[in-house]
């Protein structure tokens, strides 16, 4: 049976992990090849980079740091920010991602992860979305979450799947860094709406928050930065729990 | 011993490099041409692109790759190098090797791509490591028509399909031991301890 994930991200800058709350209010948390490898020791199963540099300057450092991780990383990898066209998702691919997040780029231009998905396959294709709740509804949200646009996040999550998308990541603007849960609401409005897999985002504060994202709201992954990176909690406390639920859990011990 | 990759496009062939060659007296090359991609002591078909595109670009040295596998050269294919020692496949046109009889389809389970790690049933591939847990990236699975040559089957869903098939000295894994963590890494080195030395 396929087991659910817990994927940690590191928000990099300029060759570093930073952590924010809200998408602002940066702070230097560390070295993320040595995070990395710490969190795949740890039990991990997978890793996300988020690049969330201001600067081309501060981007150029990102191949290289995809190829050192990549050669001591043992886990999938997936990049993801400043990743516009298919010569950039090639380039992410090449320098040892295993699979490439796009977000802005897709809303300015969907046939991107179409073009994508023919040359690399579905699979090393994630759609990430950044979602604001308003009403009953979710608005999408792009350039870090600065950004709104027309687009409902059911909806468009829908479409990225049908232009190729192999995966959704979905974050909730709302409940970013605030360390209260998980959006459930728009996770399994948008877990029923897809069939690829979806990793929930934005909002985990403790290893309760991670079960809730697997059970109520139906992601076959959830997405944890700062409540690690803080060591607030560790990975195997998150999956011990998420183990004694009863969810399916890749052991390591 | 020579490693060989035959990189037939796109994919992160970082993380497959540095495991192949955390084995002791292993020379890992990574090759564009499949003529001269078998002029190796072990061929290796890594695991990242579509179907169609790869086999366009094994079509030249198709041939002598699959007269070299008879005769005996070891190969380790990885996921859609997996598929490529197969017939055929429904993600696209060309022809695969065809060392195993049999036609690569697309997984009837309600989620796909399967991302994400699974079991591997009852591995018998190698003796020197066992895998029960590894990580799948994929929407299409092989199809044996003999299922003597599966040495270990993996379910998604209702789909039940092979995980690895081993014959002689050619092994097809559907999952990515090179991002399967240590144990993953450790399959890698005793396939090359095992089946290619």
């Amino acid at each position: 049976m396929l087991t659910r994930r817990l994927i940690v991200c590191l928000d990099v800058k300029g060759g570093r992990v930073v952590k924010g709350v809200r998408f602002e209010g940066l702070r230097d948390v560390g070295d993320p090849v040595e995070l990395a490898l710490r969190y795949e020791q740890e039990g991990a199963d997978e890793v996300t980079f988020l690049d969330i540099s201001a600067s081309a300057e501060e981007r150029d450092t990102l191949w290289d740091l995809v190829r050192r991780t990549a050669e001591r990383l043992f886990i999938p990898l997936t990049v993801g920010g400043g990743v516009r066209t298919v010569e950039d998702v090639g380039r992410a691919l090449r320098s040892g991602a295993d699979k490439v997040s796009i977000n802005s780029a897709a809303v300015a231009r969907p046939e991107v992860l179409t073009e994508c998905a023919e040359r690399f396959g579905a699979q090393c294709v994630v759609a990430s979305i950044d979602a604001r709740k308003e009403g009953s509804r979710w608005r999408v949200h792009t350039h870090g979450g600065r950004k709104p646009t027309e687009l409902e996040a059911v909806a468009w999550a829908r479409e990225c799947v049908a232009r190729g998308a192999g995966e959704v990541l979905l974050t909730s603007i709302d409940q970013d860094g605030a360390r209260s849960g998980y959006d459930l609401e728009l996770t399994r409005a948008v877990a029923d709406a897809v069939d690829v897999p979806v990793i929930a985002s934005g909002g985990a504060g403790n290893a309760e928050h991670v079960r809730d994202g697997l059970t109520r709201g139906g992601a076959d992954a959830a997405l944890v930065a700062g409540i690690l990176h803080d060591g607030l909690t560790t990975v195997g406390a998150i999956k011990s729990l998420l183990r004694a639920s009863g969810l399916p859990i890749r052991s390591t011990t | 011993m020579r490693v060989t990759l035959f990189d037939y496009g796109a994919g992160n062939l970082h993380s497959l490099t540095k495991a192949l060659a955390t084995e002791e007296g292993v020379d890992v090359r990574v090759e564009e041409s499949p003529a001269r991609a078998v002029d190796t002591d072990v061929l290796v078909l890594p695991g990242v692109g579509a179907f169609g595109s790869a086999a366009a670009r094994l079509a030249p040295g198709r041939d002598a790759m699959r007269s070299a596998l008879e005769k005996g050269l070891p190969c380790l294919g990885i996921c859609l190098g997996m598929q490529l020692l197969f017939d055929s496949s429904d993600e696209g046109e060309g022809a695969g090797l065809g060392y195993f009889a049999g036609r690569v389809t697309r997984l009837t389970s309600r989620r796909v791509p399967q991302i994400g790690w699974n079991q591997v049933e009852g591995d018998r591939t190698l003796s020197g490591a066992k895998l029960d847990t590894a990580y799948y990236a994929h929407s299409f699975v092989c199809r044996v028509e003999d299922a003597s040559v599966v040495t270990g089957w993996t379910t998604h869903e209702e789909d039940r399909f092979p995980a690895v098939v081993r014959r002689g000295r050619v092994v097809g894994v559907q999952f990515h031991p090179e991002k399967s963590s240590s144990s993953g890494v450790a399959f890698v080195r005793a396939f090359l301890r095992e089946v290619a030395s």
